[in-house]
C-alpha cells in the first residue's frame, strides 16, 4: 500500500508539470487550432534565462525565476510576432504553423547545444532536505512547491480565462474568430496576450522542470508528454489539459513502477491513439471538428 | 687540416639532425582518424578524446612525426549514436583516406562500426567500448580489424561485484539498468552474476530508459527490499538524478558504478547525494605521467575539464605510431596486424597486452570512492 501511495505522489507531481506545459498548448489550440512544436522549447529557453540570471550573473534565485519566465514570455512573443503571424497573414494553411513551429524547435534546440553545450546544468537547491517522510511516503519538498505553483498558477489562469474581459475576448475569438474580430475584438492582440500567457506557463514549467531534473538543450521533449496530456484531456480545452496531464503522470508512473519502464512509452501513445479513435474530443473537449 | 676536418664532420652531423626534424614531410602525411561525440549531452567526453589525439599528434609532429612523416588527426562528430557514428567512420576511410581510426567511447556505437571497419579494412580503436561484441561477433567470431583500448563489461562487473561482496562486506544488492544501453544491461548483469555467486543476494532489478528524467517509481521498489547496494552502471549524468531520486525515496545504501561515472562532472551534478559511493574504472591521473600529460593539456586547452578520454585519445595515437613504426608502413593491414601482436604497450593508462583471440587488453583497473567534495582514489584492485 506504502508503494503505491509512493507511486501517486510521484505521478501526480509528474502531471503538474505536464499540466503546466499542456496548459500552453491548450490556450494557443484553443485559438489557432495548431499544435505549437515549438512550446517545449519555450520552457527549455525560460529554464536557460534563470540559470544564466542565478549562476552567471548571480542574481537572486526569486529574482532570476521572475527573468526565467520573462525570457520565455520574450521568446514566445517572438515567435508569434515574427512567424506565425506572418504565415497567417499570408493565408497559409494551419499545416505551416506546425511545420514552422517544428523548424522553430529544432533550432532553438541547436541553438542551445551551440551557446550552453550539451552537459546537464544545475539549479540550485532551494531546499536544503530533499523530501519529508509523512508515515512511509516520501514527499519530495520541490514536488511539493511544484505542485503549489502550479496549483496557484492553474486556478489564477482559469479565473483569467472564465472571468475576465480579456478571458471573454478569448473564448469568443476561439469559438469563432471572424465574428469576434467584427464585433471589435483586437484578434492579433489576443493572440498575442495568449502567446504572452502560454510562454509564462511554459517559463515557470522549465524552470520547475530544471530545479528536478537539471536543465540541458534537449529537456523540451516534455513538451511531447505535454500534448499527449492535452489530447487526453481534450484539445483546446485548459482544464481538459490539466486533467489529461495528471492522469498521464499516474499513469505512466504507475507503469513504470507495477509493468515495465520499456513498456511506459507504449502505454502513454497507445492510450493518445485509443483516446483518438473512441473519443476524438478528449475527456474535456469541445467541438473537436473544428480543431482539426 | 685535421681540425678543419673535424670541424666539417660536426657541422654536417648537426645539419643532418637539424635537418632531419625540419624535414617533416608535410605533402604525404599520416592521417588518423577521430570518432566522437562532438555535440550533445556526451560530448565533453568526444571533444576531450579529440583533443588528446590532436595534442598528442603536435607532440610527435615536434619531434619528427612519424617515420618522417606529418601526422594529422581529422575529427568527426558521431553525436554519440550508433548511425552518425558508422557514417562518421566510413566518410573517415573512405573520402579522407584515413589509415587507422579511433573512438568511440560507446559500445552501442563500436558494434556496428566494427562490421564496417571489417568490409573496409581499416582498424578502428574503441576507447571506453568496453562490450564484448566490439572485438567479436554474437558467435565468437573476432572482428579482424576491431581493437579497444578499455578493458572489458564482464571484466568490470566482475571488479564491481567482488568488490562490494568481498572488500565492503554487502550482502543484499539491487540493480537498475537502462535497458536501451548495451553497456548498462551488460555490466549490470556481470556484476550481480558476480554479487551472487559469490553468495549474495539480489533483492529487486529495475529498469529504465536513456531519456527517462524521473526513475522514482523504480527506486521506491527498490527502497521497499531494502539493498545494502544498488548497481547503477549508467553515464554521470543520469546517475547523477538517480542518485539524488535514491535519497528523495529513502534508499541510503552504497551506490556502486562502473566506469560511465568517471567524469569531474559527477561531484557538482550529484549534488553530495553520492557520497560514500565506489565505482570501478581504469587509474588515470593517478598514474605520474598521466598527471604531467594533464598539465601540458590544460595549458593548450585551458577551459577543457579533466576527462580520461583525453589520455585514451593519447593512447589510441601513440599506439597507432607504435605499430606504424614497427610495420614500417602505413598500410592499414600492417598497421591491423602489428596491433593485433601488440604484447607490450604502456600508455598513459598504464601497461597493457593485447590477447589476439579476441582483441582485448589486459590492463589494470582501478577503485574510486566519491565523497562530498571530490573523488578518492582507492587503489588497483586484483581479486
Amino acid at each position: 500500500m506504502k508503494i503505491l501511495l509512493q507511486q501517486l505522489v510521484i505521478g501526480i507531481s509528474i502531471g503538474s508539470i505536464y499540466a503546466l506545459i499542456a496548459s500552453g498548448y491548450a490556450l494557443v489550440y484553443s485559438l489557432l487550432d495548431f499544435s505549437n512544436w515549438a512550446h517545449g522549447e519555450v520552457c527549455m529557453l525560460g529554464a536557460y534565462c534563470c540559470f544564466m540570471a542565478v549562476k552567471v550573473a548571480q542574481f537572486p534565485f526569486w529574482l532570476s525565476c521572475v527573468l526565467g519566465v520573462g525570457g520565455a514570455v520574450a521568446v514566445s512573443l517572438f515567435n508569434e510576432r515574427f512567424t506565425y503571424r506572418r504565415i497567417r497573414s499570408n493565408g497559409s494553411p494551419n499545416m505551416f504553423l506546425m511545420i514552422a513551429a517544428m523548424g522553430l524547435s529544432t533550432t532553438y534546440q541547436n541553438l542551445a547545444t551551440v551557446i550552453w553545450g550539451g552537459k546537464f546544468k544545475q539549479m540550485p537547491k532551494v531546499f536544503s532536505k530533499s523530501s519529508l517522510n509523512v508515515g512511509g511516503v516520501f514527499i519530495g519538498t520541490t514536488d511539493l512547491l511544484c505542485l503549489a505553483l502550479t496549483v496557484i498558477v492553474l486556478v489564477i489562469l482559469l479565473l483569467i480565462i472564465n472571468k475576465t474581459r480579456f478571458g471573454l475576448h478569448v473564448r469568443a475569438v476561439a469559438c469563432a474568430g471572424r465574428t469576434a474580430g467584427i464585433l471589435g475584438v483586437r484578434i492579433d492582440r489576443v493572440i498575442a496576450l495568449v502567446f504572452m500567457l502560454a510562454g509564462a506557463l511554459a517559463g515557470l514549467a522549465g524552470i520547475l522542470y530544471g530545479m528536478k531534473y537539471n536543465v540541458y538543450p534537449t529537456m523540451g521533449n516534455v513538451g511531447l508528454k505535454a500534448f499527449i496530456a492535452s489530447v487526453i484531456g481534450g484539445l483546446g480545452s485548459v482544464p481538459g489539459a490539466i486533467v489529461g496531464a495528471v492522469l498521464l503522470g499516474l499513469i505512466e508512473t504507475v507503469a513504470s513502477g507495477y509493468i515495465s519502464s520499456g513498456l511506459r512509452d507504449l502505454i502513454s501513445f497507445s492510450l493518445l491513439i485509443l483516446i483518438l479513435l473512441v473519443r476524438p474530443a478528449g475527456l474535456m473537449g469541445v467541438d473537436v471538428q473544428d480543431k482539426a | 687540416m685535421k681540425k678543419r676536418f673535424v670541424l666539417l664532420l660536426a657541422a654536417l652531423c648537426l645539419l643532418l639532425t637539424f635537418g632531419s626534424a625540419l624535414a617533416l614531410d608535410s605533402d604525404n602525411p599520416v592521417l588518423l582518424g577521430y570518432v566522437g561525440a562532438l555535440s550533445g549531452d556526451t560530448a565533453l567526453w568526444g571533444q576531450a578524446g579529440l583533443n588528446g589525439m590532436l595534442l598528442t599528434a603536435k607532440q610527435i609532429n615536434e619531434a619528427g612525426g612519424i617515420l618522417g612523416r606529418e601526422v594529422k588527426v581529422i575529427g568527426l562528430d558521431g553525436k554519440g549514436v550508433s548511425d552518425d557514428s558508422v557514417a562518421a567512420y566510413k566518410k573517415l576511410v573512405e573520402e579522407y583516406g584515413v589509415c587507422a581510426v579511433v573512438g568511440t567511447n560507446f559500445s552501442s556505437c563500436n558494434i556496428p562500426i566494427a562490421s564496417v571497419a571489417d568490409e573496409l579494412k581499416v582498424p578502428v580503436i574503441a576507447t571506453a567500448a568496453s562490450n564484448e561484441l566490439v572485438t567479436v561477433d554474437a558467435d565468437g567470431n573476432l572482428h579482424p580489424y576491431s581493437f579497444r583500448l578499455c578493458f572489458i563489461d564482464s571484466y568490470m562487473g566482475y571488479l564491481a561485484g567482488s568488490y562490494a561482496y568481498t572488500e565492503l562486506g554487502l550482502r543484499k544488492a539491487a540493480l537498475i539498468t537502462d535497458i536501451t544501453d548495451s553497456y548498462s544491461t551488460s555490466v549490470g548483469h556481470y556484476m550481480v552474476e558476480t554479487f551472487t555467486g559469490l553468495g549474495g543476494e539480489l533483492v529487486a532489478s529495475e529498469e529504465a530508459q536513456n531519456g527517462d528524467n524521473d526513475f522514482r517509481a523504480q527506486l521506491t521498489k527498490i527502497s521497499a527490499a531494502q539493498p545494502d547496494v544498488l548497481f547503477v552502471p549508467w553515464n554521470y549524468e543520469n546517475v547523477a538524478l538517480i542518485a539524488q531520486q535514491s535519497r528523495e525515496v529513502g534508499i541510503e545504501c552504497i551506490l556502486f558504478g562502473a566506469d560511465g561515472w568517471d567524469t569531474t562532472e559527477l561531484i557538482e551534478l550529484s549534488n553530495g547525494a553520492l557520497e560514500g559511493s565506489y565505482y570501478v574504472s581504469r587509474p588515470g591521473f593517478n598514474l605520474p605521467e598521466a598527471a604531467a600529460y594533464f598539465d601540458v593539456y590544460a595549458v593548450e586547452y585551458p577551459n577543457a575539464s579533466k576527462e580520461t578520454e583525453c589520455l585514451y585519445g593519447n593512447d589510441g595515437v601513440q599506439w597507432i605510431k607504435t605499430a606504424i613504426e614497427a610495420a614500417g608502413t602505413d598500410d592499414p593491414a600492417a598497421i591491423r596486424d602489428q596491433l593485433e601482436a601488440t604484447e607490450s604497450f604502456d600508455g598513459l593508462l598504464g601497461h597493457m597486452s593485447i590477447d589476439p583471440a579476441n582483441h582485448n587488453p589486459s590492463r589494470d583497473a582501478a577503485i574510486f570512492r566519491v565523497d562530498a567534495e571530490e573523488v578518492s582514489y582507492v587503489g588497483i584492485y586484483e581479486p
